[in-house]
């Protein structure tokens, strides 16, 4: 029995790892150059047009590392887009899923039980529910439980100004 | 409900008679207790109070809950309450009773609603790479409450909802309550299907980015979620949110064009923390260093 359950829960490691492990696939949206490492002023390593294929290698801060064609360099991570890869895309990774599954397993919590729907006509049909939102209001946490959180982790807190609207690069 | 609040729903009530017979005017306004006339109604519902807000948003909640209810996993909503917390102390509004959940449904939508409740569901939470990517949601739907951009939507869903209930108003029995309620839940749904104002998205976003700077958190998170929205524009468990925002690829090259190189000079900003991998069964896939690269050798430069 001991073995069956090592075979099984191998077995469910192997289909866990199978999507996390899919590229993820893009086109290029602007003109842009290939930099050898991800900063402004490094080597560039080729120009890269737009609609120019891409799979995604790395990511990192405001950069992403791609395969273009057979050339790897880093791009801006907001000149990607994504293409819907079917069934190994990061879309067909769902909560419905296996990862569902697994949490619910892992948990002891019945999360995969009552799953509802989230669409247009859900809304319009839905009743208030009152005892999820008294549930809800158990939830907040004060300013010093989140500041526990940063502190723990070292979140920095640099001062920053908004942004600016600007219509978009050509 | 309380009187204030009352009076607020009937200001809801009232904005669409402006266009209305005189009389219909007439009878609300001596039911709205002084206010004598519509345009003082409208300016009463611009002027919401913050408990108002409250009121409000938990009604909102309360209908978006009815549709799908909480993940049931304490440390994961304990998380995403210290992490959404954290973010909104960065904003303008810090003191708001702020309340976040993970909804459980394999939709991927993030909803706020007034008075600072948000929500998002484990749709969308499953499909986040990082922390980042989650600090950049939920301070998308930070900078909507901060903004009051529901109440602006709200006066509009209001008044295509209102005519037919004032009908019901008017002609039918029953508590001004739940009359009023009713109008202000379905004006709600009809916000939540419709969307807010594509440039209050827009602006949610160049104001998310920079909350979740504010806090530590690499900016380019939401630039994440956003390319796994424009990888599943044609998905069927995305399609409100797509009907509710303008196109991805639209919100990335404005958010492109307003970020540009500004915060590359941010040292130390994370991308992912322990924490999140481990709420993440199975982690995240793509490699995703815990910090972000040194910003000692970026330069600002100007960008073709």
């Amino acid at each position: 029995m001991r073995w069956l359950g090592v075979a099984c829960m191998a077995v469910f490691m192997t289909l866990l790892a199978a999507p996390a492990s899919a590229a993820e696939e893009g086109l290029v949206i602007r003109a842009a150059e290939l930099m050898a490492q991800p900063f402004l002023d490094a080597p560039k390593a080729g120009p890269i047009a737009p609609n120019q294929p891409v799979t995604i290698l790395e990511r990192r801060g405001g950069w992403v590392r791609v395969d273009a064609g057979g050339r790897t360099g880093w791009v801006r991570v907001l000149n990607v887009r994504l293409v819907s890869a079917g069934a190994a895309g990061p879309a067909a990774r769902g909560s419905g899923g296996i990862t569902a599954l697994l949490r619910t397993g892992s948990s002891g919590k019945t999360v995969t039980t009552g799953v509802k729907g989230m669409g247009e006509e859900d809304i319009r049909r839905a009743a208030p529910d009152y005892a999820e939102l008294g549930q809800l209001g158990t939830l907040g946490v004060d300013a010093a439980t989140a500041r526990d959180h940063s502190q723990k982790n070292a979140l920095k807190e640099p001062a920053v100004e908004y942004l600016k609207a600007k219509g978009p690069r050509k | 409900m309380t009187r204030r609040t009352a009076l607020f729903a009937l200001a809801c009530l009232a904005a669409p008679l402006a266009a209305a017979p005189a009389h219909a005017q007439l009878n609300l306004g001596k039911l709205i207790d002084g206010a004598k006339t519509a345009k003082k109604v409208g300016d009463s519902l611009r002027s919401i109070s913050e408990a108002e807000e409250i009121k409000l948003g938990g009604d909102l909640a309360a209908t978006i809950l009815g549709a799908a209810p909480l993940v049931d996993d304490p440390a994961l909503q304990l998380y995403v309450n210290r992490l959404g917390k954290w973010l909104a102390l960065h904003g303008e509004r810090p003191d708001l009773p702020w309340k976040f959940g993970v909804v459980n449904t394999t939709d991927v939508n993030a909803f706020s609603m007034p008075g600072g409740y948000v929500l998002i569901s484990s749709g969308l939470f499953e499909r986040m790479r990082s922390e980042s990517e989650l600090a950049g949601v939920l301070a998308h739907e930070i900078a909507h409450v901060v903004r009051r951009h529901h109440i602006k939507a709200l006066q509009t869903a209001l008044r295509s909802a209102a005519l037919s209930d004032m009908n019901d108003y008017f002609n039918g029995g029953g508590g001004l309550g739940s009359q009023v309620s009713k109008l202000v839940i379905d004006g709600g749904k009809e916000m939540f299907v419709r969307g807010l104002d594509k440039d209050d998205e827009y602006e949610a976003d160049r104001m998310g980015v920079v909350i979740a700077a504010r806090s530590g958190y690499s900016p380019w998170g939401l630039g994440g979620v956003l390319q796994t929205l424009s990888a599943g524009a044609e998905d069927r468990g995305f399609a409100l949110m797509t009907k509710t925002h303008p196109l991805p690829i639209d919100r990335i090259a404005r958010l492109d064009a307003a970020l540009g190189d500004r915060l590359d000079t941010l040292d130390g900003l994370v991308d992912d923390l322990p924490g999140f991998v481990a709420l993440r069964t199975p982690p995240p896939p793509p490699p995703n260093p815990a910090i972000a690269p040194p910003a000692r050798k970026a330069k600002p430069k100007p960008r073709r």
